[in-house]
């Protein structure tokens, strides 16, 4: 199943997300993260989407999955975060 | 003594060219081959360039540029979709370390649009900045900023709007919804300002960059001494415009 979202994230930058998913999975099969964000180091974002596939679509494991990239790659984001990245994800679903 | 830093005035060039001539001194001040640097240029033929982040599909109405002779590039920072015509541009390129230079990437931010504010004060216009990335005038944009941190060091590029054309700026960009075209263009004409509106006069390309140097000199507490592009800058400069900025794989990778 191929969604798409366009959240403008509270005080923050457009996060746009493509999203390809397994309904009966219910998980993520591949992901772009695009937007007028700032994200350092800025390649992390690729790195950030091939760690994304297979998460289960559910805001706990989104989080925990965003949370932990974040941290293992150093990641400052500005204009998004991890929860308006989850509630972008999230959004595909509806 | 003040310190000195290179001015670089390197005129107008297309849109890879710009790119890749920033990145180039990115890479040569990371090496300290060359001195911290403040470059003005321009866009010839304009061009829209649009943030890391974004698809260019998405963003870019790709059949226009081609039909207006309008250049389109992704840039090496984040943030959003410009069109690059009437204004200066200017990139900063420092040392994270810097003591100038604030380790707060949002603080640094507001650092560097102080220079342009400085610059816009020397012009007889008073502004003030709107994080994340604005410098606005009256409450309208007249700046748009963004910033790279590669290599231990910082890179900030930054417009300011000589002039605007709402209209043709949206015949290039690809707006979400067609319906609500027109409302959009009347918001955007409201939000966006330009030297020329708030002056009521034009004022030259060479006005704005004797404004701006002064600006970054008080900002930053420094001499700006005017440079040239170094020959390796150059190499590097016309090596990474040929292998990624002018390329399908780098324009095109989101």
């Amino acid at each position: 199943m191929q969604s798409h979202s366009i959240y403008k994230v509270p005080q923050g930058k457009l996060l746009k997300i493509s999203l390809e998913y397994d309904e009966k999975k219910n998980v993520i099969i591949d992901i772009r993260i695009t937007g007028d964000f700032f994200a350092y180091p800025e390649e992390a974002i690729e790195y950030m989407e091939k760690k994304l596939k297979n998460t289960i679509l559910e805001r706990k494991q989104l989080m925990e999955q965003i949370s932990s990239i974040i941290s293992d790659c150093h990641i400052e984001f500005i204009g998004v975060n991890a929860e308006s990245l989850t509630q972008g994800i999230l959004m595909c679903k509806l | 003594m003040t310190e000195q830093w290179r001015l670089l005035q390197t005129g107008f060039t297309n849109a890879y060219s710009n790119m890749a001539i920033d990145k180039a001194i990115l890479v040569l001040q990371s090496e300290g081959k060359v001195p911290p640097t403040v470059r003005f240029y321009g866009w010839t033929p304009p061009a829209i360039s649009i943030g890391y982040f974004q698809s260019l599909v998405d963003e870019v109405n790709i059949q226009a540029c081609e039909r207006f002779g309008v250049d389109y590039v992704r840039r090496i920072t984040g943030g959003g979709a410009v069109f690059h015509e009437k204004e200066l541009t200017y990139s900063i390129v420092v040392p994270e370390v810097h003591p100038e230079v604030p380790k707060n990437i949002l603080k640094s931010y507001g650092r560097i649009c102080g220079a342009v504010m400085k610059g816009l004060h020397q012009l007889g216009i008073e502004s003030e900045y709107v994080p994340i990335n604005d410098i606005v005038t009256g409450g309208r944009k007249i700046s748009g900023n963004a910033q790279t941190r590669k290599l231990e060091t910082v890179l900030q590029h930054g417009t300011v709007l000589m002039d605007v054309d709402v209209e043709k700026m949206f015949s290039l960009l690809k707006v979400p919804n067609e319906k609500i075209k027109d409302k959009l263009i009347a918001d955007v004409k409201q939000r966006v300002t330009s030297m020329k509106h708030i002056l009521g006069k034009e004022i030259s390309f060479k006005e704005v960059a004797a404004a701006m140097k002064i600006g970054f000199e008080q900002e930053f507490h420094v001499e700006l001494i005017e440079g040239r592009v170094s020959q390796e800058e150059l190499v590097l400069a016309k090596q990474l415009e040929k292998d990624s900025f002018s390329t399908r794989e780098w324009n095109h990778r989101r």
